[in-house]
């Protein structure tokens, strides 16, 4: 378990150099990645007037594994 | 719809908030990816700072970028929702005026770091956001982006 855990590390610290040899640019265009995400693109605008309000929207109307979903 | 959110309009972001003299930062996976962190998302959280001022210049900068506001939703963003979603612009962008985890604007501020003029929240602050909303999505990514948090202090200490 320890020696996964530090194989893992090792493997996001490769991840990180190799990410500080791109261009910001660059970085930035591989970084986003864009998928239909279910209620949420459905409507052009939301406000909510607390997070605390915006966490109880999303509690009853987003699919789990969205927003402040607690389940994948 | 989703749209993509490439570099230029980023820059655009930018550029048209720097112009209409707008206080903001970076937050999020997308301020953390500012920083040099790799990972993926979908779209840019930004923590504006919540007065009316402030507000009347985001609602003329987004105007000039494209997004389509109403008086209403004008209304909202001078007169403090804390957090407002937009997709009726060319880009996804959300506007979060008291994020989780960060005491004040002024605070954030004061310990922000400057990418290529982009304005972004110090990855303390990103990490303290994400850890205080405990989103199950952050919970799983949370050991990820501490790790470089640590590679990043080193660097940025040299």
């Amino acid at each position: 378990m320890k020696k996964e855990k530090h194989s893992q590390k090792f493997e996001w610290l490769a991840d990180f150099k190799a990410a500080r040899r791109r261009s910001l640019k660059d970085r930035w265009n591989l970084s986003f990645i864009h998928t239909y995400k279910p209620v949420l693109d459905d409507s052009p605008y939301r406000a909510f007037k607390t997070l605390k309000e915006y966490k109880k929207w999303c509690s009853g109307n987003l699919p789990s594994w969205l927003g402040y979903g607690q389940k994948l | 719809m989703a749209k993509s959110f490439e570099f230029k309009q980023a820059e655009k972001l930018r550029d048209s908030l720097r112009k209409h003299k707008v206080r903001y930062l970076f937050l999020g996976k997308s301020g953390a990816i500012l920083l040099g962190y790799s990972d993926t998302t979908q779209d840019v959280d930004i923590f504006v700072e919540k007065n009316e001022g402030n507000g009347q210049a985001l609602v003329k900068s987004l105007k000039n970028l494209g997004f389509k506001l109403t008086i209403e939703m004008e209304k909202d963003i001078t007169r403090g929702k804390d957090f407002i979603q937009l997709r009726n612009g060319p880009f996804d962008l959300d506007l979060i005026f008291a994020p989780d985890g960060i005491e004040s604007f002024a605070e954030a501020w004061a310990r922000h770091v400057t990418v290529s003029e982009f304005p972004v929240c110090h990855l303390d602050d990103i990490i303290n956001s994400k850890e205080k909303s405990n989103r199950l999505k952050d919970r799983e990514t949370l050991p990820r982006l501490k790790a470089f948090r640590d590679y990043w202090k080193k660097l940025t200490q040299k």
